[in-house]
This record gives C-alpha cells, structure tokens and sequence, in this order.
C-alpha cells in the first residue's frame, strides 16, 4: 500500500460528528408490539377512527409477510418486540404554538446539528420540519407557506386538520401490503412530513424535515407524503442524524410523491445516520420504501440522494411513470465504509407514452464495506417511445471491499430505447500520479478526483445540501479549483 | 424452494429407469447417481421463484411427460447441411451414439474421443476423477436430473502438449416425438493442448425435450475454442448446461448460436483461474413464440484473468429473449479486467426482452465494465438505404442482418461460418442486394 492509499483511507475515515445524546424527559411506550400498542398510538395521536383501522389492516398483513432476503445484504435478526414503537418528548398541556415555546434542549440540539430553528425563523430561507423521535417538534415559516397555499406540516397534524385529503392519497403510492418494512411502517408510524402543493402554485422556498433518532431502543417510523398538484413545483430536502449506540437501531420509512400534469417535485435527501463504529458496531438499520407516481402529463419527479451513514441501507427510490411524456430521474451517490452495508438503486416504470427517465448511481465502497447498486428499468408495452438512460459507476478504495451491481432490463416495447453503462474501478496510481506531478498534494488529488467521480450527483442537489454532501465525504472543495 | 406439493413426475419413473443406463458395473457412479436423484426429487426443476429462473418458466415439460425411448433400428437420419465437411464427427441419435454416422478416422492415437457410454468402460477412473466437478452443488435441479440418469454422451480427453488441426463435430440428431434426452459430455484438455469443438443441435420438426450437461477442463495454458449451434426444431424444448474450469494461462472462447427451440436455455458458467482468458460470445434469433433464455456466469477465482463476453439478441413477432450475465470477482483476483456487453434488437409490438447484467466485485484493483442497450433499428439508417432504392423490407433485414452478422465474422471455421451466414440470411431475406456485397 502505498502512502497516497492510506491517505484515502484517512479522508474517508473521518469520525461521526452527530453522534451525541440529548438529555431530555420522554415518553417512551415499553418494548413491544401488537395491535393494543397500535391503538394506544392511534390514540396518543388523536387520529381520526380511518387511521386506526388503516394501521390494523397493514399490522395484520404485516404478522404474516416475511422479512425479504433477497438484498446483497447480512442483517443481524431484528427483534421486533424489543423495539419502543414511539417515543417524544414529555410535552407541556398543549403543542407549542411558536418556536418561543419549544424545549430549549431542543432548539440546542438542532442547533448543534447545523440547523438553527430560531434562526431559520428570521432569515428567510429554507422551511424546516424538525421530526425528535416520533414527533415533529417545530415547524418553521408555516404562516408564509400558508399565504401562498402551500400545506406543509407534520402528518399527524395534518391527520386532524385535513384528513380527507390525507385519506385520499396516503397508501395510494405504497399501499400497506407493498413489502414487509412498507407495511410495518404503514402499522406504527408516528410522524413525519405532509406537503401540498395547490394548482399553480410554485413553492416559494426550500422545504426540508430534519428527522433526529434520540432515544435508545426505539425504532423510527416516519412518513411522508407530498402532493404535487397540477402545474405546480417543489423542492424537498430531508436529513437524518442519530447518536452513537452499540445497538442496532431500525429506521422503517416510508415515502410517497403524487405528482399531477405539469407539477415537478424535486426530492432531495442527505442520510447521515449512525453508521456504527469501525468494527462494525451498532448503527442504524435503514429500510426505507420511497416511491413516486407521476400520475399526469409532463410530470416529473427527481431523486437525489447522498447516502453516507446506517449500518445497513436497504432503499430504492422509484418512479411510476404514468402520465404521458413524463419524466424520472435519480441522482445518487452512495459511500460506505468499514462494515457498511448499502444495497440501493432504482425502480423506473414506464408506462405512460414517451416517458423518459435517467438514472446516474455512483458507488463509493472502502474499508470492508459492501455497496450494491440494484436497479430495475421496466417498459411496459403502452409506453410507446420510451427512453432509459443508465449509468453506474463503483468507486473501490482498500482491497476488502466489495462494489456490486445488478441491473434488471425488463422490456416489451419496441420502439423502446434502454442503455445501461456501469463500470468498476479503483482511484488508480496513475491519476493520482498526474495530479500530484501538477503540484496537488495527495490529498487534494484524492479529493478531486472523488469529487469529480461524484460531480454528476451533486451539481443536482440544492445549493445548501451540496456544500454538506460533500463535507459529508470529508473532502472539500478546495483543490478542485485549481 | 418449497416444491412440497408434489414430487415431480419425472422423479417418480427413476427406479425403473436407472437400471437400463451405462455404467452398471461402477459402484461409485450409481453412488453419484443416487445421490443426485435424492436431490433431484427434493428440489424439483427450478420455478419462477428462483431469482436464476425469474424469467423462464420450465413447468411446461412438467406438464407434457416426455420420456426416454430406446433408440430406433432403421431410423432414416438426415443431417444435410449441418454436416461439415473437414472435421472429426461423432453423431448422437435421440441421445445414443450412432457409430455409423460418425466419423473419427485418422484422429491421434493418444486423443481419446468417444461416447460416454463407452468412455464409462475404458476411462472409467479419468471420469470418476472429472464427473461432477465443474458443476457447482448449487446448481438448480435440472443439473442434478441430468446427473441421475445420463445415458450417452460425448467423452474428449486430448493428453498434454497435443494440438488437433480439425475441429470435432458433435451432432445431437432428435428424431423421435416426445423424446427425452439426457446427454452428458465431458472434455478434458489437458496442459497445452489445443482443440475446437463444434456442437450442433438439430432435430426433427416434433416436440422433445434434451437436458444435456457438458463439463470442461481446460488445462494449464491449454486452449479450447467451443462452438454450440442450436437449431432445434420450434417445437422442442432445450436446456443445456456448459460448466467450466479453466487452470491457469488456459484460453477459453464460447460461440453461441441460438437460432432454435420453443424454449431454449442455455446456462454457460467458466471458473477461471490466474491469468486466463475466457471469451463469451452469443448471438439469439427468436421469432413466433420461442423463448430464448441465456444464462452466463464467469467467476474469476485468482489475479490477472480476463475476460470478454458479448450478446446479441433480435426478437421478432411474439418471441421473448433473456440475457443474464454475471461476472463475479472474487477477493484475490486483483488486475482483473472484464467487459460484458447485451445489446438487443426488438422488431415488433409483442416482443419481449428481459437483461440483467451483474458485477460482482471484492477486490479493488480492477477493471470492470458492463452495458446494455434494448432499442430497434436506426431510421435514418434505414431511409437512406430506401433513398438507394432499396424497399423497406430488404432494408430492414438488411440493417438487422448486419447487426446479427457481427458474430457470425468472429467464426474462422469457413465451413461454420458459411452454415451460419445461410442461417442468419435465412431469417432475414433480402432481395437480389444480398448476393452482391457478402
């Protein structure tokens, strides 16, 4: 090994910055799970009676589906019943009314985490949904989101407040019977995002959920549901933090997009759970079924994500494309290091007429980490004049990792166009070689040289989420400039 | 797999059957036999449940029971075209060695080539050395079917250092409806030696069913070049599993020609070992409703391997097609270099294509690429070869002739190569043009 692999390994081998404990009152449910828990949730919530019986209906699929196996993956069992299905912070008689009334703890927490709630407040900026546990804490530029019509809050709020619209789209993209974790989810979750976006209406600013596992023993359960309606636009940032703990943690999500004629959605996501420690250690379990359907003409739906923490990431953002002309995309780059485990890629359905979609998925494995890009591309036989373009590129750093990649092309269309590209490869001596004889320290060289591998992804992340993505990759910027 | 629902028939007529096949008097080959009927009658053939079998489903010979029957006395056999002229021949009728047809006059004495039927009495100790050990215990029930109740086959053992300057031909000649076949083949090269080996698959316009499974074993630099050209009839049903186990600096290059079969699998899988080199081509023509399924797997085992794999796929009317490929990488195998490449053409609204290319890699210092395309002919291609007078349809067999083509020229065999252009030429017919520029 030479000096400039192991200053890979150093730049990659960065520590966890997230990964401390706030020491806060809550309540937490004891360990368990069956249907009195379900309803003691429902009711803590103060759901409407559809939610309760929603939530039977998936746990009963759930007792009988199986855990799937068929992933690039080595999981500990899960235990289900040693897991806290909802945990919050003790609350005073009412919810806050403003960010005055938050627990200061928590705004400090945030605030540690690299997102001032107060300050958010003033400046103006990103609209941000801070999820503690298994409650949404505070909500920000709620009142100015309102003026232009823009519905953005948490779900169990939302579940109170507009049930009907609620009830009409949630388990419309993933129904509860989707797949094991979809349908866990769709039994105990507790909170997380709602966004409507109104006919015409462009959202005026950035919205964003910054979800937060505090507690030890509990799982997060969280899910979102954005409706894009007809000619309207949004973009969506998500982020995720969680302590250090020698315990694995279950993190079971659960994401669904509508998109309607004409509307854009634009879903963003840095996932920087507690990856566990260098000998594989604790960290997060990341099953998460994300799911978009671009139900009307000229539709469109973006995924990009940045993947760098969980122990284990189980997910597959996807695309239905129904509506005529519409369009998928995915962005992704995904880093694992020392005992991570990442097996992530796509689903593109095409089934409206000259659908597109483009897939760019590039995978950084080091240490002993196992990256697994698994993709499926299916043209279906209405989707007249389909169009696919695939590219996945695996990144190795260190001898005892494993970059893998399985691609399904599934077609039945002739007038169809599908490319799939991957290639797999090490940051070789050469390039570092030219960039060091042109003056770069080895340092700088590596970094450029990731960076470059990852350009693809970021330059499609919103500006404030780029700069994190790639400290995330402990690497800056500096050094690509010159 | 959960198969409990009921043993599968073909299981059940064993104990009858297992008494009439060659190699009696070898108490370690009826062990083997028994072992893999034991499996066989567990697992059953592999279900669409089976991620290497998602796509191609078998449970049609589960429904229509082909059998095995003994050879027929005065059977009139035609093989025509498909008889090339400048190589060693060994024919199979219905699974059994026809020594009439055959033709090995003038090989080597030191090259042993032969049935199996026959191998099992004079090389039993080379074959109880070789049986069974290219294949994977993980392969799906069809493997362990063949194992349980081969007859024939052919057998090839070159000894070190000799190189054969024709290639073999072996011929697979059905003639009987609702035939079962189970040839088993075994090829041994050992060190340096060098040999091509033509397969050929034909038969007789009816239904039969032929679950063949062939074992290589290339030596130390030998090298081994292995041509299959499956042109069964459109009724019949074909599965054919080709195991590989390349030693170190050995050469390997598979030719695939699937032109055949209402339903034709071919399963190609090559361990290869430090600083071989491992060539995989193929080239599938479907049409009305044949399902052509190839199925390959190179698995390379030490550092410095290379290998290249290419696939082509045309799917006319209501054909389906489907690619699999996966190259696996194992720890140690650092410098590797590997390339795969599917690019399929569909020609109509009810054809179908399923690919799924796949890298397996854990090690770092290596070099892997795979892609894929699906689309259909380039109209602009095809105007400008109308502007030249030429009517749309002899241009649109004439784009897909070349783009089928490409494989055909990698054939250095005149006579094959000929075989197959007349084949390809066949399947899409060109006016006068054709005749002028080939």
């Amino acid at each position: 090994m030479s000096s400039s692999a192991e200053k890979i390994e150093d730049l990659i081998g960065q520590e966890y910055k997230q990964g401390f404990v706030t020491e806060l009152e809550t309540e937490t449910f004891e360990p368990g799970l069956d249907e009195d828990v379900i309803r003691r949730l429902s009711k803590i919530k103060n759901e409407p009676e559809f939610m309760l019986e929603y939530r039977l209906k998936a746990f009963r699929h759930w007792q009988k589906m199986a855990e799937p196996d068929w992933a690039q993956l080595n999981i500990d069992p899960i235990d289900y019943q040693a897991i806290s299905y909802y945990s919050a912070p003790k609350k005073k008689e009412d919810k806050p009314q403003s960010l005055d009334e938050v627990d200061p703890e928590l705004l400090e927490t945030y605030k540690k985490l690299g997102i001032p709630l107060d300050e958010q407040e003033r400046l103006a900026g990103v609209a941000v949904d801070a999820v503690f546990d298994s409650v949404s804490v505070a909500t920000t530029f709620k009142g100015k989101l309102k003026e232009a019509g823009v519905i953005f809050c948490p779900i169990s709020e939302a579940l109170n407040d507009y049930p009907e619209l609620v009830q009409q789209y949630l388990g419309t993209v993933v129904p509860t019977g989707d797949n094991f974790f979809a349908a866990l989810n769709a039994a105990v979750f507790t909170d997380g995002s709602f966004v409507y976006i109104p006919k015409g209406v462009r959202c005026p600013m950035e919205l964003s959920t910054y979800f937060r596992i505090n507690a030890a023993n509990t799982g997060q359960f969280e899910r979102t549901l954005i409706i894009a309606d007809e000619d309207s636009h949004v973009s969506y940032l998500e982020g995720c933090t969680a302590p250090m703990r020698d315990e694995n943690q279950l993190h079971a999500a659960v994401v669904e997009l509508v998109a309607m004629d004409n509307a854009e959605i634009k879903y963003s996501t840095v996932q920087n759970w507690y990856p566990g420690d260098k000998d594989g250690v604790g960290g997060i379990y990341n099953f998460v079924t994300k799911r978009a359907e671009c139900r009307g003409v000229n539709s469109k739906v973006s995924w990009t994500q940045v993947e760098t923490g969980s122990a284990i990431t189980w997910k597959y953002p996807s695309c239905v494309l129904l509506g005529d002309n519409s369009i998928g995309e995915f962005y992704s780059v995904a880093l694992t290091n020392n005992f991570q485990q990442a097996d992530t890629g796509t689903k593109m359905i095409h089934v409206g007429k000259n659908t597109s979609s483009n897939i760019v998925s590039k995978g950084i494995s080091a240490g002993k980490a196992q990256n697994t890009y698994r993709g499926l591309v299916k043209v279906a036989k209405s989707a007249d004049n389909a169009r696919n373009y695939t590219q996945c590129d695996s990144l190795l750093v260190g001898d005892a990792c494993g970059a893998h990649t399985f691609p399904y092309v599934e077609v039945k269309q002739p007038s169809a166009q599908v490319e799939h590209e991957a290639t797999t490869s090490k940051i070789s001596e050469d390039q570092l070689f030219f960039c060091q004889q042109r003056g770069l320290s080895a340092e700088d060289a590596v970094s450029m040289i990731v960076n470059g591998f990852c350009k693809d992804v970021f330059k499609e992340l919103p500006m404030e989420f780029a700069v994190e993505a790639q400290a995330l990759l402990g690497i800056s910027l500096e050094g690509s400039v010159g | 797999m959960a198969q409990d629902n009921a043993v599968s028939p073909y299981a059940a007529e064993y104990e009858e059957l297992c008494e009439q096949l060659p190699g009696q008097h070898l108490a370690w080959l009826q062990q083997i036999r028994g072992e893999a009927h034991q499996q066989f009658s567990q697992c059953g053939f592999p279900t669409l449940r089976d991620e290497e079998w998602r796509y191609t489903n078998v449970s049609p010979i589960e429904k229509k029971l082909f059998s095995a029957k003994p050879p027929l006395a005065d059977a009139d056999i035609q093989i025509g075209e498909y008889q090339l002229s400048d190589c060693w021949r060994i024919v199979l009728v219905d699974g059994y060695f026809n020594a009439a047809l055959s033709d090995l006059s003038g090989l080597p004495e030191s090259v042993a080539v032969m049935s199996m039927a026959e191998a099992l009495d004079k090389h039993d100790d080379t074959i109880k050395a070789h049986l069974g050990q290219a294949v994977s215990d993980q392969e799906h029930g069809l493997v362990a079917f063949n194992t349980s109740r081969f007859g024939d086959g052919l057998f090839i053992q070159i000894p070190a250092g000799q190189a054969l300057d024709k290639p073999i031909q072996l011929i697979n000649v059905m003639s009987q409806t609702d035939h079962l076949a189970h040839t088993r083949n075994l090829v041994i090269l050992e060190a340096q030696a060098e040999a091509q080996i033509i397969e050929t698959a034909i038969g007789d316009n009816n239904a039969y069913l032929s679950a063949a499974v062939s074992e290589v074993f290339v030596g130390e630099n030998a090298a081994l070049e292995w041509f299959k050209l499956q042109a069964d009839s459109e009724k019949a049903y074909h599965f054919s599993g080709t195991y590989v186990k390349q030693s170190t600096y050995s050469r390997f290059k598979h030719h695939n020609f699937s032109f055949g079969g209402l339903l034709a699998r071919n399963d190609i899988h090559c361990d290869i070992q430090k600083a071989a080199e491992c060539e995989l081509n193929g080239l599938f023509l479907a049409q009305k409703r044949q399902h052509i399924d190839n199925h390959t797997r190179i698995n390379h085992c030490e550092p410095h391997g290379i290998s290249r794999e290419q696939y082509k796929g045309v799917l006319n009317q209501r054909a389906r097609g489907v690619f699999q490929g996966r190259v696996i990488v194992a720890e140690d195998a650092q410098k590797t270099d590997s390339e795969m490449n599917n690019r399929n053409l569909l020609l109509s609204d009810d054809a179908e294509i399923d690919t799924k290319p796949q890298l397996e890699i854990y090690a770092d210092d290596v070099k892997c690429a795979h892609g894929v395309t699906v689309g259909q002919l380039d109209e602009q291609s095809v105007f400008y070869l109308k502007s030249r007078c030429i009517d749309e349809a002899s241009a649109r067999n004439m784009l897909t002739f070349a783009f089928a083509n490409e494989m055909v020229t990698k054939i250095a065999h005149q006579g094959l190569h000929d075989l197959l252009l007349s084949l390809v030429l066949e399947r899409f017919p060109q006016t006068d043009v054709s005749a002028e520029w080939l």
